[in-house]
């Protein structure tokens, strides 16, 4: 929800957005050691880019649509998705919303204006751009965002994306999570120029921002989402971070970096956080580790919970690939179950 | 009741569906001011003003991108890709987004839109304006595969396509846009999705067809007095199945026609199905005369399209295999 911060509600909105983070913390290194015991298939943490990810959500309303990654459970955890829904996807259960049939953080959650997520990077992104003419032209005044890694600058949709959001002048925010790796390939030899350089090529603002300090992502997402909604047309950011962790539990980034940042180091974006609400005395160590604790059970119950809940029934996985099944899947999910 | 050719029964079609509904957008390269490079859709942007007819900058993947955004926001987009031969950097948007976001996010987001390109040769088109590449679509679960042969099944394809909760990819046979002229009803009337026709009946032969080779076959037929059963497919995912095997059934022999490289083309699934499901009726094998599995050449273009010739000699063998 956008938080209009202003001196009554300040302490109150940066503490349920360190929360957020704290939560989106937990949750990921919890997920993370679900997968070395076999209790899930595959996960890819948001670990060092949960301050990106809050300060985005913050500027944001409600109806406002997001084409998210494959990386983006602080920015769904501060939006208001449950846990729940979260867990249901990673487990791939009876209740998730795609029913089991994306692999592990591949969200859908239709109700919180989260479109669904893909795997092959960047498609999302015109497919912002459509939407944010549909709704220019039904009359919203809806901003849609789409969020992407730095490799994804590199691909054609990238470009389709920015050239035709620029040129229909769009209600779109472009929110690069920068966090200095597409799995082993850092930055520097994914693009020879700055990212936010590259919106003034499609005559679009750009802007650059620590994306590790929540406060800063906040004022930039908010710059850009005012330029949107007033009809001045698309914003491209570029949230600077560091993925502390790896690419994905199937990725082991020993081999091919030695640099790293370490938890509670302070490039890590929630130790930044908390010296940041420490000098506005707004936490202090106890509230610190009162948030802690209470975030470690809420995942460690929830886990626990959803586990229980069995995979979809079989027959499932021949619905909605069209409204009405065709002759040909009716014969093939009778010939199968 | 009208006399008109493809382009006139699309175009008119077009108008009609976007009067009607304020949802409806088409957006394509050169599509506006200038009508469509095949005219499809002239005096459509005149009408119903630039923001409903976009005019796109040339980026393929964008447009079919962009219309899948637009159709998870409730608008029903039509876009149009140029040339078939040049959708390829859209394969991923189409492959990717737009067959699978209904499985995908469980039914919850749908995309009732349709994808129109015009396909196939004989317009002296060369390499990369004459390519038949159905089968790469029909290979793809969550769309629709369509294609008229004649301006009645264009208008009424079209009507059922724009209506479909899926998304249908339109195929426009464009050497017979402006071949021949016909009666289409002024009034709305559909042509079912999944429903062949059957423009000739007949007991000797079976000779199934679609899109542009439809005309061929008729006049080969007819010129040859062949008592021949001929299937214009019209959709080509999901083929009509019930239709096919009948056919097959009554006559037992069968001659598949299409454009397309043989290889892995419709002709090899149409040709399956009926060994699984008819092969006790059939006196002889099933023949494809098909286009060669090489590029589609220029000059030569003549040589690679199946014509009556090549045709008949299929026919033959059938009807004379002991």
């Amino acid at each position: 929800m956008t938080e209009m911060v202003n001196e009554q509600n300040e302490k109150d909105v940066f503490v349920r957005a360190y929360t957020a983070m704290v939560l989106s913390r937990t949750f990921d290194k919890k997920i993370v050691m679900a997968q070395r015991q076999g209790r899930i298939g595959f996960y890819t943490p948001s670990i060092g880019q949960e301050a990106t990810q809050v300060g985005l959500s913050m500027a944001l309303d409600h109806d406002d649509v997001i084409f998210q990654y494959y990386r983006d459970v602080a920015l769904m955890i501060h939006r208001g998705v449950p846990i729940e829904v979260i867990l249901d996807q990673i487990m791939g259960n009876a209740e998730d919303e795609s029913k089991g049939r994306q692999m592990p953080s591949h969200y859908t959650a239709k109700k919180y204006n989260f479109m669904s997520v893909q795997s092959p990077v960047a498609t999302n992104l015109p497919l912002a751009v459509g939407a944010a003419y549909a709704l220019r032209y039904q009359k919203k005044n809806t901003v849609v965002v789409a969020t992407f890694g730095d490799g994804s600058t590199s691909t054609p949709d990238f470009h389709a994306a920015m050239n035709l959001a620029a040129v229909f002048n769009l209600p779109v925010i472009f929110l690069c999570e920068n966090n200095g790796w597409a799995i082993s390939l850092p930055t520097e030899k994914q693009t020879k120029v700055e990212i936010s350089e590259k919106a003034a090529a499609y005559g679009m603002k750009g802007i650059k921002v620590d994306g590790n300090n929540f406060i800063e992502t906040y004022k930039a997402t908010m710059e850009a989402v005012e330029r949107a909604r007033s009809g001045k047309g698309p914003t491209l950011i570029d949230a600077i971070s560091f993925r502390m962790g790896a690419h994905s539990t199937s990725d082991d980034p020993s081999k091919y970096r030695s640099q790293t940042v370490e938890e509670g180091s302070e490039k890590d974006p929630i130790t930044v956080a908390e010296e940041q609400l420490k000098s506005l005395g707004y936490l202090n160590d106890s509230l610190i580790a009162k948030i802690k604790e209470e975030s470690t059970k809420m995942v460690n119950d929830k886990f626990d919970i959803q586990e229980k809940i069995p995979a979809p029934v079989p027959s499932t996985m021949f619905d909605d690939v069209y409204a009405e099944k065709n002759w040909i899947i009716k014969e093939e999910e009778d010939d199968i179950l | 009741m009208s006399t008109m050719n493809m382009v006139q029964a699309l175009n008119s079609t077009l108008d009609h569906i976007m009067s009607g509904d304020n949802s409806v957008i088409l957006l394509g390269e050169d599509i506006g001011k200038d009508g469509g490079v095949f005219r499809v859709t002239e005096g459509l942007q005149a009408k119903y003003g630039e923001e409903r007819v976009i005019d796109t900058p040339l980026v393929e993947l964008g447009i079919v991108g962009m219309s899948v955004g637009m159709s998870l926001m409730g608008v029903k987009a039509i876009p149009e890709i140029q040339f078939q031969d040049f959708i390829y950097t859209a394969f991923d948007q189409i492959i990717n987004q737009m067959a699978k976001m209904r499985y995908r996010s469980g039914g919850g987001f749908t995309l009732p839109m349709v994808l129109r390109t015009p396909y196939g040769g004989g317009i002296k088109g060369g390499l990369y304006h004459s390519q038949s590449g159905e089968a790469y679509f029909a290979h793809t679960a969550g769309l629709v595969v369509v294609t008229p042969s004649n301006p009645y099944d264009a208008k009424g394809l079209l009507i059922s396509s724009v209506e479909s909760p899926d998304p249908v990819i339109f195929l426009e046979p464009k050497r017979l846009y402006r071949a021949a002229k016909i009666e289409v009803p002024d009034e709305d009337y559909r042509v079912k999705i999944g429903e062949a026709a059957r423009p000739m009946e007949g007991d000797d032969l079976t000779i199934i067809t679609y899109g542009a080779m439809v005309p061929t076959v008729l006049n080969t037929v007819k010129k040859n007095n062949l008592n021949a059963d001929v299937l214009d497919l019209r959709t080509l995912l999901p083929m009509d199945v019930n239709a096919i095997i009948s056919s097959a059934k009554k006559t037992g022999r069968v001659v598949i026609v299409h454009e397309a490289p043989r290889t892995l083309g419709m002709g090899a699934e149409i040709s399956a199905l009926i060994s699984e499901r008819a092969i006790e009726y059939l006196y002889a094998p099933i023949l494809r005369v098909t286009g060669p599995d090489i590029p589609f050449p220029y000059r030569l273009e003549d040589y690679y399209m199946p014509g009556e010739a090549r045709i008949m000699k299929a026919v033959k063998r059938v009807m004379e295999f002991r």
